[in-house]
């Protein structure tokens, strides 16, 4: 290149420094401000004591010990959610249901096999389905459709630790607290026995977390936020309640653009991204002229019938109701606390410290208050007392593993103000929160790596336990379907086997769940047509019985109970408290 | 049979204008969005003292009005008279204007002020690079520049350059010119913000990319660099973008600054006939230098493919023109299946995106300027919009009749001096 610097040309005067210049300061008094150092949040120079700031994006590197620390996460999560995947636990209702809507995406182009009601938005199965579409055997590559929808759990897993690391780091600015973290997101039974199923929640966490860390990257950069606001968007259409995390986003965004220069337009299109993913599902629904009910009507005594609408099962799931969560038999005692009890008082009592050091000092205390709220909102989700399944406990065990990360990191800080703590600084520091994880693993009343059995013996938990197979149970009961029932069989079943039935050779076209045939218009009256006796088998998977008589209010279940007392049972297994039966009807 | 095809094409465009207009987005945002870009485009804080000597060239053709004021403007610089020369370049038919301009010079003499004189050409083609060719030989300083005859140019505009080129070591430098009267007409805001967006965020992406369409003005050669080109090209009508791309194509670096407090003030065309011959010259222009090739010599791939993209925008502005109400009409009349829509939906999205963008500019704008943006200004842009975007479309496919019908003769823009009218007291805030 033939580069001839202007300057070596130029006429003769010497280069003057800047600061010798006399016309140089009238230059600066004509409203110019050195304000470079404002400018740019840039990583602070090096100090003894490393700046940390979260509003100005003053992360400390990771550093060797945070490599260590991440990778060994990682592993861990890759292994406590990857070991026993396929066997532990039993193939659920619910994971049949989205597989079963990712195999109509996949074979029929369409949301779903039966009338789709918006009872859920769509963005998870279509997450499936593009997972399970360019995969050589489809729904079939892990053996089975869930097994296959699992798979990309433990994926989705392995990314929401990296995530949940970074974003821990990030927001209290140590890599004790993100290891702690990760510890109880990785390990904790109640964290491994949902986090390996198939559902919405798990991806809508990770669409979450994404979100979180776009904007938690050292520039906050338009780019970054803009992809934050769509991965918030996708996580609000894969599940619509990640809509009680929303408040604390807008907080941090807030305090992360404020005096930027780029800011009018990250408080512009952050929300524009969020809403983007939301505009497609709502024109979605509108284009097949499903958004409002026909005539405006928002009864809920008298649903409309001729066709679905999304306002109106909005409006429906808003106004449903159930009991108290915290009753003695609500699901908290009867099952979230039974699982892992320690993680979740441990994690309340965590959250509370957060939202207390947040709101004490918000300009400093950042990080606390932005997982104090979100901690908060979710838990306000699940006690403000409408319908609250089981599995809805999942977002709320990386809000509460990452305040358990959080509160230790600055409780041990707080201890080296003791003076006999302060000579073993980095022994307690590190000691400490190992004792405890020592402790947990290896105390059989906690289940997160032994448990006592009932006959009183202690041993591998059930996560882990090499001899417990409990979905083989369920493959037992296909394999006993595919021998003795002929393939045009009108049969009633649950969820959990559909894909099975549906997607392997022979298939059993008339195989419906009893969630279906109970509701859905093609299935109950044009092939039931709401008779027993047009049924030949039921197929009872775990607690079917349970689930057909809480379904059962309007007495939309009575001709497939009545089904049932006119059948004999023709199979059956009973391991624990599992039972699964076919009966055939007479 | 067709239906399928239909469909395909209408997934297709979708596709492609959504990337395209995301990428559009991006090259809108692109100051903004880097941090190192931003500190870059800005003006240096302090000055040097002045070191290089400019000689200006003013091509004017019927600017009676503005060519004494804007004589005035460039001679009153911030900047030794010693180092500045400067030309007024007028055809020998434009009797009016070398009148003026030479009324100007005496009354410039007789404060001994010597150093500017009226070049006059009498052959063709009577157009702006002719008219500049025409003065090239007779400049003697070392830094070659442009000015149009309504620019409002900054008096500091010299030190500034000076600074930089010595500084930076750079040959070339593009500073940032701006459109002002943001409220005269309905489409100005629009036409404001085209500026603000292109010589603010874009121009620095081409610059850092080393592939760059030049504007008409305010833009600084090294003298000898423009003598070893051999000047501009007088067949071309949009030389400026053709001199970018020859300068990117020998690999010389162009340093592009846009800080709003220097911007070199201009305003919008008067009238909509104006406004859509200048914009057919443009079009017109970046069509003739797609064909002449130069962009072809580039030496990345990257940096031909970025020249290509931005000189073929106009053929595809006017497709775009002609394929909006086709799909339109083909939604309403179709009735496509829902999978399809939602595919056309992304572009629509796209165009929020745009708006929103927009909008938010003009805040940025008005704040950059000392001026203020009221929500009825963001309504007006809103309801203008759409309109806006077929009068760009039809200005490019007026350009491409003009093209194929072999017609290739300057359309000039009228300035009456609304930006100086408006502008004159609200100097940017910081300046």
């Amino acid at each position: 290149m033939s580069h001839d610097p202007l300057p070596s040309r130029a006429p003769s005067n010497p280069p003057v420094a800047a600061g010798q210049n006399a016309d140089q300061s009238a230059d600066q008094s004509a409203g110019q401000t050195p304000d470079q150092d404002r400018a740019a949040p840039q990583r602070p120079p090096a100090r003894r004591r490393r700046r940390f700031s979260v509003e100005r994006g003053w992360f400390p590197p990771l550093g060797n010990a945070g490599k260590i620390a991440l990778a060994v996460s990682l592993l861990t999560g890759a292994l406590t959610h990857g070991y026993h995947l396929f066997r532990y636990p039993l193939y659920l209702t619910d994971e049949g249901i989205y597989m079963q809507r990712a195999w109509s995406l996949v074979r029929e182009t369409s949301l779903s096999p039966y009338t789709y009601d918006y009872d859920h938005a769509p963005a998870g199965w279509i997450t499936l389905a593009g997972w399970v579409f360019p995969l050589p055997q489809q729904f079939e590559t892990f053996g089975n459709a869930i097994n296959t929808g699992r798979f990309l759990m433990l994926l989705v897993h392995v990314a929401s630790v990296y995530l949940l690391f970074e974003i821990t780091r990030r927001l209290s600015g140590s890599v004790l607290a993100a290891t702690v973290a990760a510890f109880f997101f990785n390990v904790s039974p109640i964290a491994v026995y949902y986090q390996r199923q198939v559902l919405l929640d798990n991806l809508m966490m990770f669409w979450l977390l994404l979100s979180l860390f776009a904007l938690l990257r050292r520039e906050t950069t338009i780019r970054s936020v803009f992809g934050g606001g769509v991965a918030l968007g996708l996580a609000l259409i894969t599940k619509e309640n990640a809509i009680f995390f929303v408040p604390s986003f807008i907080y941090l965004l807030y305090r992360r653009i404020k005096g930027s220069p780029s800011h009018r337009f990250l408080r512009t299109l952050w929300p524009f991204a969020a809403a983007a993913p939301i505009g497609a599902y709502v024109t979605y629904a509108l284009l097949k002229n499903e958004l409002l009910p026909s005539s405006f009507d928002f009864d809920l005594n008298n649903p409309p019938a001729d066709h679905v609408s999304l306002l109106y099962t909005l409006w429906w799931q808003l106004n449903r109701s159930q009991g108290n969560l915290l009753s003695h038999d609500g699901l908290l005692y009867t099952s979230w606390l039974m699982r892992d009890s320690f993680m979740l008082i441990a994690g309340f009592a965590a959250m509370l410290l957060c939202l207390w050091w947040g709101l004490r000092d918000r300009q400093r205390n950042l990080g606390y208050l932005i997982i104090g709220t979100l901690a908060f909102g979710y838990t306000f989700y699940l006690l403000r007392g409408s319908v609250v399944l089981d599995f809805y406990v999942t977002p709320l065990i990386p809000m509460f593993a990452m305040c358990i990360g959080m509160a230790v990191d600055r409780l041990l800080k707080a201890s080296f103000k003791n003076r006999f703590l302060r000579g073993a600084h980095g022994l307690v520091r590190v000691g400490a929160p190992s004792l405890v994880a020592v402790v947990l693993l290896m105390s059989p009343s906690s289940g997160y790596l032994v448990h006592t059995n009932t006959e009183g013996v202690v041993q591998i938990a059930d996560q882990y336990q090499k001899k417990l197979n409990l979905t083989k149970m369920q493959h037992d009961q296909i394999a006993w379907v595919r021998k003795h029932v002929p393939s045009n069989a009108r049969i009633i079943m649950d969820d959990d086997l559909w894909g099975e039935l549906h997607d392997v050779r022979p298939f059993y076209p008339y195989a419906h769940s009893h969630w279906n045939a109970a509701s859905d218009p093609d299935v109950r009256d044009k092939l039931f047509k709401k008779r027993w006796q047009n049924i030949d088998y039921v197929i009872m998977s775990n607690k079917m019985r349970k689930s057909m008589a809480t379904n059962n209010a309007d007495g939309r279940e009575n001709w497939i109970l009545k089904a049932l007392q006119h059948s004999d049972r023709v199979w059956s297994r009973i391991q624990g408290n599992i039972r699964l039966e076919i009966y055939r009807v007479q | 049979m067709i239906i399928p095809i239909v469909y395909l094409v209408l997934v297709l465009v979708s596709i492609l204008l959504t990337v395209q207009s995301t990428h559009v987005l991006y090259l809108m945002l692109y100051t903004w969005d880097r941090r190192d870009a931003e500190r870059k485009a800005r003006a240096p804080d302090t000055f040097i003292p002045p070191r290089l000597s400019f000689s200006v060239l003013l091509p004017a053709r019927h600017e009676e009005d503005v060519i004494q004021s804007t004589i005035e403007r460039v001679v009153r610089a911030d900047y030794p008279a010693e180092l500045l020369e400067v030309f007024v370049i007028c055809s020998q038919d434009d009797d009016g204007t070398v009148k003026k301009a030479e009324e100007k010079i005496d009354q410039l003499a007789r404060e001994g002020l010597h150093n500017v004189r009226v070049v006059v050409f009498d052959d063709g083609p009577i157009n702006k690079p002719h008219g500049l060719n025409t003065a090239l030989p007779q400049t003697a300083n070392k830094v070659v520049t442009i000015f149009d005859a309504e620019d409002d140019i900054h008096p500091k505009i010299f030190r500034l350059v000076n600074t930089v080129m010595v500084k930076e070591r750079v040959r070339v430098v593009q500073a940032g010119v701006q459109l002002m009267n943001y409220q005269s007409n309905w489409y100005s805001t629009l036409n404001v913000l085209e500026y603000f967006f292109w010589f603010k965020s874009r121009l620095h992406y081409h610059a850092h990319h080393g592939s760059i369409p030049l504007g008409g003005n305010t833009v600084f050669f090294a003298r000898e660099l423009l003598l070893r080109l051999g000047g501009w090209d007088d067949r071309n009508l949009t030389e400026d973008a053709d001199m970018g791309l020859r300068i990117s194509a020998m690999g010389e670096r162009v340093r592009v600054v846009y800080d709003d407090r220097y911007v070199t003030k201009e305003e919008t065309p008067p009238t909509l006939g104006h406004f859509i011959r200048q914009r057919t010259r443009w079009s017109q222009g970046f069509m003739q230098t797609l064909k002449k090739g130069t962009w072809k010599k580039m030496p990345t791939r990257k940096q031909r493919w970025l020249a290509f993209y931005v000189l073929v925008f106009p053929r595809g502005q006017a497709l775009l023109g002609l394929y909006l109400p086709i799909s339109l009409g083909m939604i309403l009349i179709l009735k496509v299946p829902v999978l399809i829509a939602l595919c056309s939906y992304l572009p629509v999205l796209l165009l929020v995106a745009h708006f929103l963008v927009q909008m938010v500019g003009l805040y940025e704008f008005t704040d950059a300027h000392g001026l203020e943006a009221s929500p009825k200004a963001v309504l007006r842009m809103a309801i203008a919009w759409f309109p806006f975007q077929m009068v760009l479309a039809y200005a490019a496919m007026r350009a491409m009749r003009r093209q194929l019908a072999g017609r290739h003769d300057w359309e000039k823009t009228q300035h009456v001096g609304a930006h100086r009218g408006s502008t004159e007291e609200a100097e940017s805030r910081v300046a």
